[in-house]
């Protein structure tokens, strides 16, 4: 599993780019993950505060595992922001996966703003013992 | 602005010219868009009637987090535990926060700080301290001097 950057400097270009095939500026945060991974396959958390699993799109394509996710956003009409560490309410972050494993069998999992996404091992793919026998 | 957000395409420039200037001088180059440092991240805004406060807490259990003010600081406390490697796995990436963590918030003067209330939904702690009173805006009128 690898992480698909474009151009590089992630956010910022993925505005240029995006701005070069002529649709519409969407900012996105890169959310942060954990990854581990163990015989059956492969265990993603990424933080998403404020998604709510209406608003989070998952889609497999290519071998490339897209997470796209928009925070809700519920606040009075003459609110004025004064401080801002995350500025915008939209998340965004692309994996390349590897043909071992089964994207038809990715589990997904959002509790308290925390995705977690379980990546199984095509069967064939996974380690095996071999028994040897005695001749 | 009537959200808890900021959406300013100018600041995503002033970002990554502060990453281009991080790496310039061999400083950390996080994969994360969001700004570095301390978690959890805290967006500040006020309305006529309340100071709201949306702090980013995913994967923390309510009622583990602490909010507590005193002496005009909200004090937001808690603890997010490290996700484990399983036995004989491999661990790939670990960018998300784990251990206890700790932020203040100076307040304004003219909140009531007895009238603060919490409230986490989906990873969000949205904290409201009521103003004391309402600052509409009003305006003086002028006397002539004789």
């Amino acid at each position: 599993m690898s992480e698909t950057k474009q151009n590089g400097t992630g956010q910022a270009s993925d505005h240029r780019n995006s701005q070069q095939m002529g649709y519409p500026v969407q900012r996105a945060v890169q959310p942060p993950v954990d990854i581990v991974e163990d015989a059956s396959g492969i265990t993603l958390w990424m933080d998403l505060p404020g998604v709510s699993p209406e608003k989070l799109d998952l889609q497999v394509h290519d071998a490339n595992l897209f997470i796209k996710a928009e925070a809700d956003v519920v606040a009075a009409e003459d609110l004025r922001l004064h401080h801002a560490e995350l500025q915008v309410p939209r998340f965004s972050r692309t994996f390349a996966l590897s043909t071992d494993f089964d994207t038809e069998k990715i589990q997904a999992n959002l509790k308290d703003g925390v995705l977690k996404l379980s990546i199984p091992r095509h069967e064939k793919a996974r380690p095996r013992r071999i028994e040897v026998q005695a001749g | 602005m009537s959200s808890l957000y900021l959406d300013f395409p100018m600041l995503g420039e002033i970002d990554q010219l502060q990453r281009r200037v991080e790496e310039l001088f061999g400083g950390t180059t996080s994969l994360r868009a969001e700004r570095r440092g301390a978690f959890p991240s805290i967006n500040i805004g006020s309305t006529a009637k309340s100071v709201e406060i949306l702090a980013f807490v995913p994967g923390v259990d309510p009622s583990s987090l602490e909010v507590t003010t005193d002496k005009g600081v909200l004090a937001l406390s808690g603890e997010r535990s490290a996700i484990p490697v399983p036995e004989g796995g491999k661990r790939y990436a670990q960018e998300r926060f784990a251990g206890s963590f700790r932020r203040t918030v100076e307040l304004p003067q003219n909140v009531d700080s007895s009238k603060v209330s919490a409230r986490y939904l989906n990873g969000c702690l949205r904290i409201s301290i009521a103003k004391e009173e309402p600052s509409a805006p009003k305006s003086i009128s002028i006397q002539r001097g004789e």
